[in-house]
């Protein structure tokens, strides 16, 4: 086969860019993929020499029924908060357009002052607002009349799931929302108009006209949500220190921490990590498939 | 995009294959280092005076001119997990760290600590604390020295013990019937408590656990089974149970920290807590010094009118095994042993690392409290893998299920099998 002999200038381009996925991403991912498949604890951290258990790993951990609960309970956790984050944030996007300048630059700022707080700060204003002790939500239903002195909301699972959803939404919300809304003015207005005159309602206008050109945007946002959610750690970890039962509120990212950091098994938590791997280019791959397929047809 | 991709998944094979072969050289050399460098020591919590951390970085830096010294405090809530990280990173480990008594074993036998056997009669030989030192001791050689000791003990009331017409108990029966009086001779506010006793706390559920004749794990035939469904320790779990949901007000779910919040909001009878948490509530920014003349104190009574056996609780500190500043850290452990300094712990309420130090702990109500406290206390279970337990909240998880009037036989069973996971 004959080619046509290539100037090394383009590799040279390349070269800074696949280091760093070489650093960042290929040397963990690789490190983590020869851990799974070690029995690794805390001597080896500290230089013992490691010795290779196979599939062992993967075996314990397929059968213990645990990990299929902490799935199963991950998945449904990201699709609950990805779908209202996605809802939020595109109706706000939505409204935005028919606000008046004014308003829109309040609630932009408000958006954008969510999203800059950082996440531990954000985190330690939640808990408080949710004290059992001193909360101020318990104060304001326990006035509207509730009983609600001294509820814990981070004991029962769900409402731990709440608190910890409330938390991971509104710190979404706003990207959703600034993405869609960027996506949004690019719609042409002729073609709004031009629908409105053909006599499409609203709902006509916004399903028929308004979604389908934001469509790729919409696609991309939400699947960087549904990336996100899955691995939410931050917030997990945090509100299981604050209260509520650790074993019962273990979504996949807290489980790899504690079965690797805190309990000292890198080799089982880097099995679960692949596993979390695998589930999410599972889950995302449908998107992907229709987001290169639109991309193709474009 | 595709050649991106496949020089990446080349590259990604040829550091998998590096990968492999990268572990085996982790011998640290054990001494020597550098003669000044910047000495980082992590001390956790508030427990360590100012005074003592003003003078260790002073007299070290005289001693060792050219050299600093930083003291770098930590939470305890997560400790294990961020040594864990820290310890086993050459350019991010601190020099000199303090542990957990409870938790030093699993990081001396897994190597993380450097060998100070030969530094032992030095730093103070069979004066230093037994149990401490033989919880950082592993196979013969000893990696992790005490630092101070300090068990919980009541803090009381004396005001509302007087309302209630109730005496300071002396038994544990006493004990439980006094705080379930103060609860309810004092329904305002709702969340008030006889007897403070937060969900998470099973450092303090544990002494009920022991004063019953139970216990966490036991070994058998070399393999650690777990204890806490055997009857006696079942009992003791009963007591904390009505503890829990009779006499507390504290939230079900929360944890121990900061217990002089709700104690200067006039919303605690009684709370077993460290030692140094007088200075909390005497703090004028962070307590009430005001309350300090209602507050009396008392070592938690067991069933025999004896101290009750309650989590010897405390400190060891070590030096990193990875530090390359091996002799300067070691200087630096010496001077944390040193007279001065333990002294200076002693005079603000920590049983000092040396036995012959005791005295400095003075003669008033905190002290007696203190060493009566001491007398009768006991350790976690001596398993290599006790920080895996720790660190899996397997016992939070349990007392909080207690608190909220859980089934102790069934969750006791299952407790007992997840310590044996981590335990074995």
């Amino acid at each position: 086969m004959s080619r046509r002999p290539t100037a090394p200038l383009p590799y040279g381009l390349l070269t800074p860019a696949l280091l760093a996925l070489a650093v960042g991403l290929a040397y963990p991912l690789a490190r983590q993929v020869v851990l799974s498949f070690q029995e690794y604890g805390l001597a080896q951290q500290f230089g013992q020499p490691a010795t290779w258990v196979g599939l062992d790993n993967y075996r314990d951990l397929v059968a213990d029924p645990y990990l299929w609960v902490v799935v199963a309970r991950t998945i449904g956790f990201c699709l609950a908060c990805s779908v209202v984050t996605m809802a939020i944030g595109t109706a706000l996007a939505l409204t935005m357009r028919l606000m008046s300048r004014p308003v829109r630059l309040l609630l932009q700022t408000g958006l954008l002052l969510a999203w800059a707080t950082p996440v531990l700060a954000a985190l330690t204003v939640w808990q408080w607002l949710f004290d059992a002790q001193y909360g101020v939500v318990n104060w304001l239903l326990t006035r509207l009349g509730g009983d609600f002195a001294g509820h814990s909301w981070l004991l029962q699972p769900l409402s731990f799931f709440l608190v910890a959803g409330i938390v991971v939404v509104w710190m979404s919300v706003p990207f959703v929302a600034f993405t869609t809304y960027a996506g949004l003015t690019q719609v042409p207005a002729d073609l709004v108009e031009a629908a409105e005159v053909d006599g499409a309602s609203p709902s006509q206008r916004l399903w028929h006209v308004i979604v389908p050109q934001v469509r790729p945007v919409l696609l991309v946002v939400g699947l960087l949500q549904v990336i996100w959610d899955l691995r939410v750690f931050t917030q997990i970890y945090v509100l299981q220190q604050a209260g509520g039962v650790t074993r019962d509120t273990n979504l996949l990212g807290t489980y790899i921490y504690r079965a690797g950091i805190g309990e000292g098994s890198f080799g089982v938590a880097a099995a679960v990590a692949m596993f979390m791997l695998a589930l999410t280019v599972v889950l995302t791959f449908p998107y992907l498939r229709r987001m290169l397929r639109e991309e193709r047809a474009a | 995009m595709r050649t991106t991709l496949t020089l990446a998944a080349t590259l990604s094979a040829a550091l998998l294959l590096g990968a492999c072969g990268a572990d085996s050289d982790a011998t640290t050399d054990q001494a020597g280092g550098p003669d000044t460098a910047d000495i980082r020591v992590w001390i956790n919590g508030a427990d360590t005076p100012q005074e003592a951390r003003d003078w260790l970085q002073e007299t070290f830096e005289a001693d060792h001119p050219g050299s600093t010294l930083t003291i770098e405090e930590q939470q305890w809530d997560g400790l294990v997990e961020r040594l864990t990280t820290a310890l086993s990173s050459e350019s991010e480990t601190p020099d000199v760290v303090e542990v957990g008594n409870t938790q030093a074993a699993t990081f001396t036998t897994a190597g993380a600590f450097s060998d100070l056997t030969p530094l032992l009669d030095d730093l103070g030989g069979d004066d230093l604390l037994p149990g401490f030192v033989e919880a950082g001791t592993a196979d013969g050689s000893t990696y992790a020295v005490p630092y101070y000791a300090g068990s919980k003990y009541v803090f009381y009331r004396k005001d509302l013990f007087e309302k209630s017409g109730l005496e300071v108990p002396t038994t544990t029966e006493e004990f439980v019937a006094a705080a379930e009086t103060l609860k309810a001779d004092n329904p305002q506010p709702a969340n008030f408590s006889g007897f403070w006793f937060p969900g998470q706390d099973w450092r303090n559920a544990v002494a009920f656990v022991w004063n019953a004749g139970g216990d966490l794990a036991v070994e058998q035939d070399g393999e650690w089974q777990g204890a806490l469904s055997s009857p006696e320790s079942q009992a003791g779990l009963e007591t904390v149970q009505e503890l829990m949901t009779q006499a507390s007000g504290a939230p079900k779910d929360g944890n121990e920290a900061d217990p002089q919040t709700p104690f200067c909001n006039d919303e605690i009878g009684m709370m077993s807590a460290p030692g140094w948490v007088s200075g909390l509530i005497n703090d004028p920014d962070a307590g009430c010094p005001q309350m300090m003349k209602k507050v009396g104190v008392f070592a938690l009574p067991g069933d025999d009118g004896q101290p009750a056996p309650v989590l010897l609780g405390g400190s060891n500190i070590a030096v990193a095994a990875k530090s390359p500043n091996q002799d300067l850290a070691r200087d630096a452990l010496a001077l944390m042993l040193s007279d001065d300094y333990q002294s200076i712990l002693a005079e603000n309420g920590l049983t000092p690392a040396k036995q012959s130090l005791a005295g400095q702990l003075g003669d008033d109500e905190f002290a007696a409290a203190t060493i009566a406290a001491a007398s009768n206390a006991k350790l976690t279970p001596p398993a290599a893998g006790w920080a895996s337990v720790e660190g899996s909240r397997v016992l939070e998880d349990l007392f909080v299920a207690i608190a909220n009037g859980g089934d102790i036989a069934e969750l006791a069973a299952d407790a007992d099998t997840k310590m044996e996971d981590q335990l074995n």
